[in-house]
């Protein structure tokens, strides 16, 4: 039972790093909690669900490939635009006006996808045929293999990319100071709108493997993850990528544990406790990353 | 700021003087959630109540004045529910509800329309308790959760020969009911009850539920709920290798839940209220026009009982002479032969006609079981 | 903005008003009492939530949690048979106690982690409330079956009926908003919004920070719980999913929208939010009722941008509000 519990913590615990990435990447750049990623995740799953409706071929590489191009771009896409409409007017405003504004669009576009796709969960279908293995009295499935190991090549990529390429490197610059980026020739707004795309993006890809994994999907389904996706983030120290995708697989397991051994019933509760201590003893996270306060 | 103010006063006028006038009509009320997560369940009823409505219009049955049905939506959500029936007991010319579906609302609702002695039949609340409550204006044309439950319990033993048993609820007036009468009976008849666990409505993730559950190895899963809940249930218990089948009240009786768990469905049984309607002849009339007016549109648990509710309350109306004073001691009185049967009510309000058939999950339909 | 008359009539206007108003309904109209007194007792809940968002400018998303507690204190006690003129001040004190409580560890936190851990701590409350089915039946709600809130009952008479009760929110509507007026305009008011606009400058003016955002967020706590205890009466009933996140963000979208830190703002953004929705319900058809929170999340956003200083802006907020922060 206990390896079982392991299993179900880290594929868990891989579409939380995922999902916080994206809190942990806008939270560097523009000290903000974008509250309206957790509806990007949302949108991202229904994107996926969208193009594996009208995907004629059966089940393949390349129609998996398209599934999570369509729910990255779209996702990704999606975010960038609420950073143009939503939070650039108000770069400048008092720290909280941008939260609010982000709880809009968050009540905005669950409402949206409510009115339009429809207010039921809807079935992921299976199109993608899923083998058990048994051994030692584990089941293990080829969907959680999956989920695990695109989380850590995507995890891989955005590390690649941070650090080797321009765009990236820019993108850590403007994490540490917006003008002296400028002053540098980095146009800080495409920065800014590239963070969102990227974040947004794997927030996306998160939402598919959501629904992948649990099979049905709803337009608020991105509430609970999402809190727990920034509980991961604040774990790992919020605006530390590399804490975000620890603090991801820490909650996974951890949140897994306690509904197994403790009480399922109180696994969200426990979520939210553990936010609420490490936010109050630790805000810097578990991993060191100072914070800094700017007043 | 005056002109906010005279732009809310008009509004205002517009709004709740407009509703007042209009013309003759006997109004029914519909209360079921019709947005939400079982909207699929509550859109049924209404369509069921829309054909009934369709038919005593058709027979001119108060003459040249219309039946009308007014539709109000309490998402399944308790203050939704007494948000409704506060505007149904402000309009006068309403004389009589159909819902709710869930437990949970139909109980909050009931003594508000009392406060009217409005009567109220429950096409799909079972939970015991409804029609505990003394009032005299509830009535409901569905046996209660205890049937249900006891039923289930005679049937995993008899016929399914299974001893070890895991129950699931998911902690409604409605599951939790059935969750606890089945295991009442089960203690009696010497079944093993290994686990009894609650889930939230609306959480998604039972993987870690169901490991610990697989590691006391039932035979089977008894599961009080809806469709949403046990539609994930049964799918992530199949992929952790907990192949068991699953059992179910009514909740779960929608082609929904085999679409949300797909294969793992397969197996699964559900019990359902009444006489089934492959065996009544009176009930294909209404299949078929139920086909006839909703051609590709599947049936769903409650749509039968819906129909059967509104007709007996406009019978009921009927005899009363739309005398409003009349009409919960005529329902009362009532022995109606419809599509379930005979339905006729219990000095409580519980129906007499409490006959229970069994469904199972096969090819992805529920195929009824003799 | 200049009235066309003078602010006591306007008031009286509007009290005399609000006195007849069943009345002119012919004092049956079950549906237009019940909105007003939702109105009331949103009313009650923004004006307690104004205090922390608006005067003090800590956001909190988690506000339902105290009108859970006042109204969860209120069902238990009252199955009891305790009294609603006992009840009522207990269910403040529990819930300004509680306030006391989790304001000690968080009141510490900079903004937005201060939003996050309140969204935190009101979605623990609701999820405890589910669970702890013993105290408080879980989904199912209170008052189990059998059992019953009673009656309150005022000088010998019981209030029963929805028009007792319009009467009932109305006072403690003026009540609550003739503590906040007082409030705004007291010493402790003014340290208020200080610590809103500049917590370091009025720490070195002489205001005890930690001890006056403890008080606004106590204050604010026995608000919501008092609107609790006075809705668990009313309707009679209680259950968790009344208390969800959605219903804290609603809260400060009336807020945001009517005007932060303005006591006529809050209550038109409640107005606006909670009774046009419902008025226009009849008119536009239930479809309306639908959309009515898109439109709350667009116009939440238009406002933040356009007009962050609400639709009727407190005086002192909309001159400060403009000057860009310096980061």
């Amino acid at each position: 039972m206990f390896i079982q519990q392991l299993i179900n913590g880290l594929t868990l615990g891989s579409i939380y790093a995922l999902f916080a990435l994206g809190y942990t990447m806008v939270y560097g750049v523009l000290l903000m909690i974008n509250f309206a990623h957790s509806e990007i995740f949302m949108l991202g799953a229904y994107c996926g669900l969208g193009m594996l409706c009208v995907l004629p071929m059966a089940a393949s590489g390349p129609a998996m490939f398209a599934v999570f191009a369509a729910a990255m771009f779209g996702s990704g896409a999606v975010a960038m635009l609420v950073e143009r409409v939503a939070y650039r007017p108000l770069r400048h405003a008092p720290r909280l006006s941008p939260l609010i504004s982000a709880i809009g669009i968050s009540i905005f576009l669950q409402n949206l996808i409510m009115l339009t796709v429809g207010a039921q969960s809807m079935p992921y279908p299976e199109k993608f045929p899923i083998r058990q293995f048994e051994f030692w009295g584990v089941t293990l499935s080829t969907l959680q293999i999956f989920i695990f190991f695109l989380a850590v090549i995507l995890m891989l990529l955005l590390n690649l990319f941070l650090r080797k390429t321009k765009m990236g490197k820019a993108m850590q610059a403007t994490a540490q100071n917006h003008l002296v980026s400028q002053l540098m020739g980095i146009n800080v707004n495409t920065i800014i709108a590239l963070t969102f795309f990227v974040g947004g993006g794997l927030g996306g890809a998160a939402g598919v493997l959501n629904g992948l994994y649990y099979g049905s999907i709803k337009y608020n389904m991105g509430f609970f993850p999402g809190i727990k996706a920034f509980t991961a983030a604040v774990l790992g120290g919020v605006g530390n990528i590399k804490g975000a995708m620890a603090g991801g697989f820490i909650l996974g397991i951890l949140e897994v544990f306690a509904a197994g051994y403790l009480s399922s019933e109180y696994k969200d509760v426990i979520a939210f406790v553990v936010l609420i201590v490490v936010l109050i003893i630790k805000p810097g996270g578990l991993f060191g990353e100072q914070v800094t306060e700017k007043i | 700021m005056k002109k906010i103010i005279t732009m809310v006063c008009v509004l205002a006028w517009f709004g709740l003087g407009g509703c007042a006038q209009d013309k003759p009509a006997v109004k029914l009320a519909l209360v079921v959630p019709l947005t939400g997560d079982v909207a699929a369940m509550g859109q049924g009823m209404k369509r069921g109540m829309e054909i009934a409505v369709e038919e005593a219009n058709a027979a001119k049955l108060f003459g040249d004045t219309p039946v009308e049905m007014v539709p109000f939506d309490d998402r399944a959500d308790p203050k939704e529910a007494v948000s409704a029936a506060n505007r149904i007991i402000s309009d006068k010319r309403i004389l009589g509800v159909i819902g709710h579906l869930n437990s949970g609302c139909s109980i909050p609702s009931s003594s508000i329309y009392a406060k009217r002695n409005l009567v109220m039949i429950s096409p799909a609340s079972t939970n015991p308790k409804l029609t505990l409550q003394g009032l005299k204006n509830v009535f409901r044309v569905c046996p209660t959760d205890d049937l249900q439950g006891y039923f289930a319990a005679d049937y995993a033993a008899k016929v399914l020969k299974v001893s070890r048993i895991a129950v699931i609820h998911d902690k409604t007036a409605y599951g939790q009911g059935l969750a606890e009468s089945f295991k009442k009976h089960a203690a009696e008849i010497k079944l093993t009850v290994v686990s009894y666990d609650g889930i939230d409505l609306g959480d998604k993730d039972f993987k870690a539920l169901l490991t610990t559950i697989k590691t006391k190895s039932p035979q089977l899963i008894y599961f009080g709920g809806m469709y949403t809940e046990g539609g994930l249930l049964t799918k992530q218990a199949k992929e952790l290798g907990l192949t068991v089948p699953h059992f179910s009240g009514e909740g779960i009786y929608s082609p929904e839940y085999i679409k949300i768990a797909g294969k793992a469905s397969e197996g699964d049984y559900a019990t359902m209220m009444g006489v089934a309607l492959e065996k009544l002849p009176e009930a294909k009339a209404f299949v078929e026009k139920f086909k006839l007016k909703y051609p590709g549109v599947d049936m769903q648990s409650y749509d039968t009982y819906t129909y059967e509710a509104t007709n007996l309350l406009l019978a009921a109306i009927f005899q009363a002479k739309q005398d409003p004073s009349q009409i919960v001691g005529k329902v009362a009185g009532m022995k109606y032969d419809g599509i379930l049967g005979q339905t006729s009510f219990d000095a409580n309000g519980d129906t007499l006609n409490k006959t229970i058939c069994i469904y199972q999950v096969k090819d992805g339909k529920f195929k009824y079981l003799e | 903005m200049k009235l066309p008359i003078s602010k006591p009539y306007l008031m009286s206007g509007v009290l005399l008003l609000l006195l007849v108003w069943p009345f002119l309904w012919g004092g049956d109209n079950a549906y237009a009492l019940y909105i007003a007194c939702l109105i009331g007792i949103y009313t009650i809940l923004c004006l307690g939530l104004n205090i922390t968002i608006g005067y003090t400018g800590l956001l909190d998303l988690g506000f339902m949690a105290f009108y859970a507690i006042g109204a969860y204190t209120a069902a238990i006690l009252s199955i009891h048979g305790v009294s609603f003129w006992l009840t009522l001040p207990v269910c403040v004190l529990v819930g300004g106690g509680v306030r006391y409580l989790l304001g000690l560890p968080v009141l510490k936190l900079r903004g937005d982690y201060l939003a996050i851990v309140t969204l935190a701590f009101g979605e623990i409350v609701r999820l405890v409330a589910n669970n702890t089915v013993g105290l408080t039946n879980g989904p199912k709600g209170l008052p189990r079956v059998g059992e019953k809130i009673s009656e309150i009952r005022l000088f010998g008479w019981s209030l029963n009926d929805t028009i007792h009760f319009y009467y009932l929110i109305l006072a403690f509507v003026l009540l609550a908003v003739l503590v906040s007026h007082r409030l705004e305009h007291s010493r402790l008011g003014r340290a208020f919004v200080a610590i809103r606009e500049d917590e370091l400058a009025a720490e070195l003016s002489g205001i005890h920070v930690a001890r006056v955002k403890s008080v606004a967020f106590v204050i604010s706590g026995m608000f919501g719980a008092l609107a609790g205890a006075i809705y668990a009466h009313w309707i009679g009933f209680v259950s968790p999913e009344m208390f969800t996140f959605w219903e804290s963000v609603f809260l400060v979208a009336m807020i945001v929208v009517g005007g932060m830190g303005n006591i006529g703002g809050v209550v038109l953004g409640v107005i606006l939010l909670v009774g046009v929705p419902e008025i226009l319900r009849s008119t536009l058809g239930a479809k309306f009722v639908d959309y009515r929170m898109l439109v709350f999340g667009v116009v939440m956003v238009a406002v933040i941008i356009f007009r962050p200083q609400g639709l009727i802006p407190s005086k002192r907020r909309s001159l400060e509000l403009h000057t860009p922060e310096a980061e």
